[in-house]
């Protein structure tokens, strides 16, 4: 994912994945605002509750689009085993966590922070997957 | 995939699958044990908390070693791309879950779960990809 040379798959990605954080932040400040001065209750404040999280799923698609459009097989493919790092070490975290949770009370960790860990571990993951392909 | 019983690298995957599980029983065993009875504190405590979480990562370093040793690349890829589809559909509910967590105070999501979870999104994608590969 070089920065420098971007494919077109690449910057509508850079540009889904931007508008849908400006949106992520709009939905969550309606939300917090509904959910602190709009009294709801029910149906309407779980709608108003997962309004947020439905650009964030939208950045998960982006990427799903990026791999359907993207023509380089090589970036498709570096891509595809930074995510497989991710999900990896997301997995790993939360079962370890689950099981310190269960049996020595380990504080909750919240379930909105698996998303932002796997990225982190995307992150990690990348240089370790393109120092493999040198 | 598991059902192509001629196929060596299928194979190799059941057998270090079965055994990881039976690890994982045993280490439950042993830690549920340890802690019904015994009332282990400081490390020991966490040490044994983590032991039956072993296993699971061991599962899935299991089948990062099938996706390196199967020799067919349709079937690697299937495999791969049921990955990333469970991996978009576990952040999603997650994702979701925790905004409810945050605005409507749903019952926190235990970590233990989201790996299950993952599993369940691969059993689902699988067939399906399948068929569109068909």
């Amino acid at each position: 994912m070089n920065c420098a040379i971007k494919s077109p798959a690449q910057r509508r990605l850079t540009n889904r994945v931007l508008g849908t954080l400006a949106l992520t932040v709009l939905f969550a400040v309606i939300a917090g605002l509904g959910i602190r001065f709009g009294h709801l209750r029910g149906i309407p404040a779980y709608l108003v509750a997962v309004l947020p999280a439905l650009p964030i799923i939208g950045v998960i698609a982006a990427f799903g689009v990026f791999l359907d459009e993207e023509k380089d097989e090589f970036q498709r493919n570096l891509l595809v085993q930074c995510l497989l790092g991710g999900i990896g070490g997301t997995l790993a975290v939360t079962t370890v966590w689950g099981y310190l949770e269960a049996f020595v009370h380990a504080p909750h960790l919240p379930a909105i922070w698996i998303y932002p860990i796997f990225w982190l571990f995307v992150g990690l993951s990348m240089p370790v997957v393109i120092w493999r392909y040198r | 995939m598991i059902g192509c019983t001629n196929n060596p690298a299928a194979r190799r995957y059941v057998r270090r699958v079965a055994f990881t599980m039976f690890l994982y029983v045993l280490f439950l065993v042993v830690s549920v044990v340890a802690f019904t009875h015994h009332r282990p504190t400081g490390l020991l405590a966490y040490v044994l908390a983590v032991l039956p979480a072993l296993p699971i990562l061991g599962m899935m370093v299991v089948f990062g070693l099938y996706l390196r040793e199967e020799k067919d690349e349709l079937q690697r890829a299937i495999g791969v791309e049921a990955l990333v589809w469970s991996t978009g559909a576990t952040l999603s509910l997650t994702t979701v879950w925790g905004f409810l967590e945050n605005f409507v105070h749903v019952p926190h999501l235990q970590l233990m779960w989201i790996y299950p979870i993952f599993w369940v999104f691969f059993g689902i994608s699988m067939p399906m990809i399948n068929a569109r590969y068909r």
